[in-house]
């Protein structure tokens, strides 16, 4: 039932939930992330066809160096859009920040459905394919959530994350503790452009085609989604939220029209079930529990007391 | 005991709106001093705190740290430079460890870069050592080491004023606020409070500056005390000039006086 072609949409939406987890763990509610991923993927479809200036062959194919390069640099414009962006929008909390980012997401949408090179509302068709079937995208998609998933694992353990977590409990007391509180969630936003970026180069090779309808506000609704459902306290949560959220309606297609009905009702329920989300602190640590067995009987505690 | 002056308040005025919070206070606190800050609810106090701290802007005069003016600086930046504080109505990472609450608080001592931590550099996993170590010390110290991998969010009450100190303490000021430390606390834990401050001002050369109610309490504490009352200060001295001060019986008791 899944088949590569589904599993490289899982690994792209688990990618696209950990950007909108980015800057959410560090309490900022932003919805910035279909921009973009609208961006990076503009930018690999112009790359790759009308600008080739990365030489891209003319039988259809692309060379890997060039993909690669591709996935650096549209993670590099996106980052550097969010650092501008960031700074401005930044200052806003809330549902403010939400409504700007939203809006951010609506400009980036209609500038690429009206600049003269994005090709209107058909978009660009065409893209050349770097892999000769869909399985080939899995290692690029594999590398790139391995490498996102290793940094947000690594930022629990270390003073950004923790000042990201602070931030998100209490920002006037994390300001009063010496934290730089707008360098962090700056960090945290162009952080979670890049993935976005990124993202977006390896979905407009993947899909073949772009068009401005790939980065619009409802398809960040169904990012946001992503996060809620696997939850938010931890850097797995959204990565299972992308997984089965994306599988769900896929998976659900025998049943025809009710699926959308159905797909609803996940997100409807699941939030209830699970208000922490599937993957909470919580489950991780009995998780741990069971894996380390009865082997060894110390704590957390008194592992770290020295 | 140093005695230089550390921080110099100087006619500080607040205005929110038609509101005049404090109305051209100036006092100094020395080095080494505890010093008390009385008045009846709304008097200004905690605005005082907000203004030292770098939470509200001043609407006029100016607050001068070590000699120097630190007027509309970042709240992060003046708790580099030695300003941390507790707040009324604790303000802890409820989500968080205790222990993870004094890390948030010790990321900067030492400092690593963030490339370094996420690489997992052995510079980093030294200071990560460090600051573990340090934490369990100031837990030790505040009698919270039983409970550091408990969240934040579910100790009792006494606790989590403890850990707000022990989090202020980590960033190693050398000014401590305690915004009302023993509102809430019972008899009993009120004097351990009194204890426990009198020894963190002699073991991590401490300057404290405390909002407190009760007055009994600060009496004992403090080395010397300012009252305000409607913005402005009406008293400033010993604890012993201070409760003998007429402009001070008034206010508290209202005009006609009594015994104090």
């Amino acid at each position: 039932m899944i088949d590569n072609g589904l599993l490289v949409q899982m690994l792209l939406g688990a990618l696209l939930g950990l950007s909108v987890y980015l800057p959410l763990a560090a309490g900022q509610l932003s919805l910035a992330t279909p921009a973009f991923y609208a961006v990076g993927g503009t930018l690999a479809a112009l790359l790759s066809t009308r600008w080739s200036v990365l030489g891209a062959a003319d039988n259809g194919t692309f060379p890997w160096s060039a993909f690669g390069i591709e996935v650096v640099l549209g993670g590099l414009l996106a980052g550097a859009m969010a650092l501008v962006v960031g700074s401005l929008v930044l200052r806003l909390q809330g549902i403010y920040l939400a409504i700007a980012t939203i809006a951010l997401v609506e400009i980036v949408r209609v500038a690429i459905l009206n600049l003269p090179f994005t090709g209107g509302a058909i978009g660009i068709f065409g893209i050349p394919q770097p892999f000769a079937s869909a399985a080939g995208y899995l290692i690029p998609a594999l590398a790139l959530l391995g490498l996102t998933g290793w940094i947000c694992h690594r930022l629990e353990l270390m003073p950004l994350g923790r000042a990201m977590a602070a931030i998100r409990d209490d920002e006037l007391a994390a300001r009063c503790m010496g934290i730089n509180t707008t360098r962090v969630k700056l960090i945290a936003f162009v952080l979670s452009a890049m993935v976005a970026g990124s993202t977006g180069v390896l979905a407009a090779h993947f899909l073949n085609t772009w068009n401005a309808r790939q980065g619009s506000f409802d398809t960040g609704i169904t990012m946001l989604a992503f996060v809620i459902l696997g939850g938010s306290r931890t850097w797995l949560g959204p990565v299972i939220g992308g997984l089965v959220l994306t599988a769900v309606p896929e998976l659900l297609r025998p049943v025809g029209d009710a699926r959308l009905v159905l797909f609803g009702l996940v997100i409807l329920l699941g939030p209830l079930l699970f208000p922490e989300g599937l993957v909470s602190p919580a489950l991780l640590e009995r998780l741990g529990r069971i894996g380390a067995g009865d082997r060894s009987a110390p704590s957390a505690v008194g592992e770290q007391q020295p | 005991m140093n005695t230089q002056n550390l921080l110099e308040v100087r006619n500080l005025s607040c205005r929110f709106g038609g509101l005049v919070a404090l109305d051209q206070v100036s006092f100094t606190v020395l080095g080494g001093e505890i010093f008390g800050l009385i008045g009846p609810n709304g008097a200004g106090k905690t605005t005082l705190f907000n203004l030292i701290s770098g939470l509200t802007t001043s609407s006029g005069g100016d607050v001068l740290w070590r000699g120097g003016s630190i007027s509309g600086l970042q709240p992060h930046r003046l708790n580099r430079l030695g300003i941390a504080r507790t707040f009324q109505n604790l303000r802890l990472f409820d989500a968080l460890t205790v222990l993870e609450n004094l890390l948030v608080a010790l990321q900067r001592r030492p400092s690593c870069s963030s490339i370094a931590s996420l690489l997992g550099t052995r510079e980093h996993q030294r200071a990560e050592q460090l600051r573990l170590e340090r934490a369990w010390q100031l837990l030790e110290e505040l009698g919270l080491s039983q409970l550091a991998e408990r969240q934040a969010g579910t100790l009792a009450y006494g606790d989590r004023r403890r850990l707000e100190i022990a989090r202020a303490l980590a960033t190693e000021p050398a000014l401590l606020l305690l915004d009302e430390p023993a509102a809430g606390l019972n008899p009993a834990e009120k004097e351990s409070l009194c204890a426990l401050i009198a020894h963190l001002r002699k073991h991590h050369q401490l300057t404290v500056m405390v909002i407190e109610h009760h007055v009994p309490l600060l009496m004992r504490l403090c080395d010397r005390m300012a009252v305000l009352d409607f913005g402005v200060r009406i008293a400033l001295g010993s604890p012993e000039q201070v409760q003998r001060d007429p402009k001070v019986i008034e206010a508290y008791l209202g005009s006609g006086g009594g015994q104090s």
